[in-house]
């Protein structure tokens, strides 16, 4: 774990960079996070899912299928990745301050 | 079905050949290993696109639909406990001219396919150790 400076305050992030203190999340969390990820500038679509991973998330204490993302979002898989190139769960779940999806490859 | 070989080249990279083909699997740097291909769970998405896309795009031929090729987008959810493909995430880009009866059935079809048949039935995994 280290501390990294994120909108503006110290933040506590993993390896991976995650936040893990889900209540230190703001938009301007989320905007140095999407730099890390290669997002320079977050859009509405962007904030889209962002916003949608993160009610889904404060809701159900999980993060939401992928399928359930693209259908509720509606936004193709492609354009999922498009928009966040590591993907909905290391780059959207990320942005949004979701904890880190677990599992190899 | 030939018989396929699974050859150690260098730290978890493995060269894996099939009737003369030869494909590269390597871990992600972060798992340890140098990202030098596809890694082995990997290939499980790989196998599922493209047998969608195959048979897919076969179907299509043979009906006459030559607005466009199939193509596929897909992603893996992982899951733990133990660690392991939870879902696999598809999306089948069709011809334009595919009319949507076709593209209904077609759906229905992609689950009868063999990779995903396979993987919604779940085949004998046997292993012996040497």
């Amino acid at each position: 774990m280290s501390m990294v400076e994120l909108g503006g305050k110290q933040v506590e992030i993993d390896e991976d960079g995650f936040i893990q203190d889900p209540d230190v999340w703001d938009e301007a969390v989320a905007a140095d996070l999407a730099k890390t990820e290669g997002v320079d500038d977050l859009g509405d679509n962007h904030w889209k899912l962002v916003n949608y991973l993160r009610d889904y998330y404060l809701e159900y204490n999980m993060a939401p299928m992928i399928r359930k993302l693209c259908k509720q979002t509606g936004f193709s898989l492609k354009e999922v990745y498009d928009l966040f190139p590591s993907g909905p769960a290391k780059g959207a779940c990320k942005v949004a301050g979701l904890p880190k999806p677990t599992g190899c490859v | 079905m030939d018989l396929i070989t699974v050859t150690r080249e260098e730290g978890l990279r493995f060269s894996v050949e099939l009737r003369g083909h030869v494909m590269t699997t390597d871990m992600s740097v972060a798992e340890g290993g140098q990202d030098g291909g596809p890694s082995p769970v990997e290939y499980l998405g790989v196998a599922s696109g493209a047998c969608l896309a195959t048979m897919v795009q076969a179907y299509c031929d043979a009906r006459g639909y030559t607005d466009g090729d199939v193509s596929v987008s897909l992603t893996l959810e992982l899951v733990e406990n133990p660690n392991r493909v939870g879902g696999i995430v598809l999306d089948v880009e069709l011809p334009k001219d595919v009319p949507e009866d076709d593209r209904e059935k077609l759906k229905k079809m992609a689950l009868r396919m063999p990779v995903p048949a396979t993987l919604r039935d779940g085949p004998r995994v046997d292993i012996e150790m040497f």
